[in-house]
């Protein structure tokens, strides 16, 4: 990635190609994904777009998600890449296609979209829900930017997905814990969800999750895990490095730990725990 | 734009307001009551949560939003539900009775009640909901319009739409309309005592009488409403309070027992106390209706405690609904549902022994 957060394609292709071949045992990516997506789904790539430009999930590794899927035999008219609202993809330079051909890119606003009628009521949760992840999609790859967050301590990709519900502001409370784990729990998540990549080439490991220049690392990484606490639980480890590195404390010492890791693994979401985790690190 | 709105409205102010301008545009008006942090954060004082947010960040009310380091309103003049509705409904017994109150709210909410029961627009964020571009000068207009002596901001929390409260609330003052606040009391003291100085009246709906109903019910805290319900009986603003009376939630006779000794204590006996049914709703769905029995036993407690006007609300016709004189006994306001069926006030005495009812009359 250049100064100007351009990027290298081949090197992203790389990455995808390398990542799904350690995440899947398979030799190339399209194999890979036909593991976990079949011809017919409704494939949902949920991006995260609410910190503008800089700090969304960059358009290249989203559309380059998108076309290994279509090389797996997805369609593409099947393939959504997604958020909450059209300003937010197009602020973060998205290009919005509701019906024409290619990929389809749009948010839960567009006309003729919006939420769900009835509301979800899930332990803690009660939202309605996007009607793309709701009815539009039939599986969901949850593709996060990895950053701080100044009350759930790290937003990830099981967080990604309070862009899926109409009332996510109502979830920021006790360090948005339980709340994180049991909206992934909801049916339209946790039946849907079955692959997290999140988007680590530029880090916001301090002051998240708006973009601070001054606290954000070039990371150049992409992670990728069948399991969303997981995932999540060595982004959180990511960031602490990075915090230690820089002379910052910890998140557990700032009081904003992602507690809600654990109550996702007490839930059986996922594992959130080091002992428990596999993490393979490969140069590209 | 998504079809959970409701827009409640009466057919020839809705006339109005089509010709006028439906939007789907929010404001950016500068909200009041934060303080800029470095980099770009801002730190909200209006409500008791204190919502620290970053840039591009939302409140927990979801109609606020840091916008480059400066805190903005999205929803001022962004009415999302508007209606004439009679003033009992609001309810307040001791204002203006008979009369109707111009009624007008935008999305958002600062808590979130399990039991809302008007979460389509009050939980929602402003883009979700239809609304209408309808400035404070044109709201008392309406209201002089369709011969409402008063302007009430209701339905959902009109704390999360200070600005735009306010503003109307003082153009209402100085055309002689009345305004009027149907609040959780989940605000900041400054904020609170500035707005009793532009309103006129402020009903308080104590959700319950224990911090752990709050914790879990209401994701709010007792105690700033506790503290708003003094700073408004000091101001001299009328107020009334509403006690939503919820099945094995916070119907213990206990609790109505301590919250009647706190107000006798703390505002005196004058202050009405209304007792409302509770009715399935939003995420409290697996409860009955509040039975008319624990109603009237919380009515029984309170009266004993020495307040002077206890009612039971959402029973039309129930006798409680009145307004009895404590001195004479005598029905000083006979009501039925929202409808005054008579009013024995003389200049705000009854008319029976002369004995002053607290209110504002007239």
């Amino acid at each position: 990635m250049n100064q100007e957060g351009a990027i290298d394609q081949n090197k992203l292709l790389g990455m995808f190609n390398r990542g799904f071949e350690l995440l899947m045992d398979k030799q190339n990516p399209r194999d890979s994904l036909r593991l976990l997506f079949s011809p017919n789904d409704r494939v949902g790539i949920k991006i995260n777009t609410i910190s503008g430009k800089m700090l969304s999930t960059r358009p290249d590794v989203a559309l380059s998600l998108a076309k290994l899927l279509l090389e797996a035999g997805i369609r593409e008219r099947n393939i959504i890449i997604w958020d909450r609202t059209n300003r937010e993809l197009k602020d973060a330079e998205y290009r919005l296609n509701f019906n024409g051909s290619g990929f389809r890119v749009f948010g839960t606003d567009t006309q003729g979209v919006g939420y769900t009628r009835d509301l979800v009521d899930h332990l803690n949760i009660g939202s309605l829900f996007s009607l793309i992840q709701s009815d539009m999609v039939s599986a969901s790859i949850s593709l996060a930017v990895l950053k701080d967050h100044g009350m759930a301590g790290v937003t990830a990709g099981m967080k990604n997905y309070f862009g899926a519900v109409h009332n996510p502001n109502k979830y920021h409370d006790f360090n948005c814990n339980p709340f994180v784990a049991e909206l992934f729990e909801t049916d339209f998540i946790r039946k849907k969800h079955k692959l997290t990549i999140l988007d680590c080439l530029l880090v916001q490991y301090h002051r998240g999750p708006s973009y601070h220049p001054h606290w954000a690392e070039r990371y150049e990484a992409l992670l990728f895990s069948l399991d969303p606490v997981a995932a999540d639980f060595v982004g959180w480890q990511l960031i602490e490095k990075l915090r230690a590195q820089k002379g910052l404390p910890s998140l557990e010492e700032e009081k904003r730990a992602p507690i809600y890791l654990k109550t996702a693994e007490k839930m059986g979401l996922g594992k959130a725990n080091s002992s428990q985790i596999q993490v393979i690190e490969n140069e590209v | 734009m998504a079809s959970t709105g409701l827009l409640k409205q009466i057919p020839s102010l809705l006339a109005d307001l089509y010709a006028f301008s439906r939007n789907e545009n929010l404001s950016q008006v500068e909200a009041r009551y934060y303080k800029q942090l470095p980099d770009k954060e801002i730190e909200c004082f209006l409500c008791p949560r204190q919502c620290k947010l970053g840039d591009k960040e939302r409140g927990y009310c979801g109609v606020r939003e840091n916008i480059g380091g400066k805190y903005y309103t999205l929803v001022y003049g962004k009415a999302c539900a508007i209606n004439s509705d009679p003033i009992e409904k609001k309810p307040f017994f001791h204002f203006l009775p008979g009369t109707t109150a111009l009624s007008l709210a935008t999305a958002g909410c600062n808590v979130n009640c399990k039991f809302c029961q008007n979460w389509e627009i009050s939980q929602v964020r402003p883009e979700q909901v239809e609304h209408y571009d309808v400035p404070p000068a044109m709201v008392v207009d309406y209201a002089q319009k369709y011969n409402c002596p008063s302007i009430a901001f209701t339905y959902t929390e009109p704390i999360v739409f200070y600005e735009y409260m306010y503003d109307t609330s003082r153009e209402a003052r100085l055309k002689k309309v009345r305004s009027t606040v149907v609040t959780g009391g989940h605000v900041n003291p400054e904020p609170l005592q500035e707005l009793t100085k532009v309103v006129d009246a402020i009903k308080i709906d104590l959700k319950a009488f224990n911090q752990d109903f709050y914790t879990n019910y209401v994701r709010g805290e007792l105690k700033p409403v506790l503290e708003a319900i003094k700073i408004v009986a000091r101001s001299g603003v009328w107020l009334e309070i509403v006690y939503l009376v919820i099945p094995t939630l916070n119907d213990d006779p206990n609790e109505i027992k301590m919250l009647a000794q706190w107000l006798m204590k703390e505002v005196g006996p004058d202050v009405p106390l209304h007792f409302s049914r509770f009715y399935p709703k939003y995420l409290v769905q697996n409860l009955p209706p509040t039975p008319i029995s624990t109603l009237e036993r919380a009515h029984k407690i309170a009266l004993e405690q020495g307040l002077h006007y206890v009612y039971i609300g959402n029973i039309p016709g129930h006798s409680a609904e009145s307004t009895c004189c404590p001195k004479c006994k005598n029905t000083v306001i006979q009501r039925t549902g929202y409808t005054i069926e008579r009013i024995e006030l003389k200049r705000g005495k009854c008319k029976f022994c002369d004995n002053p009812i607290p209110g504002i009359w007239s």
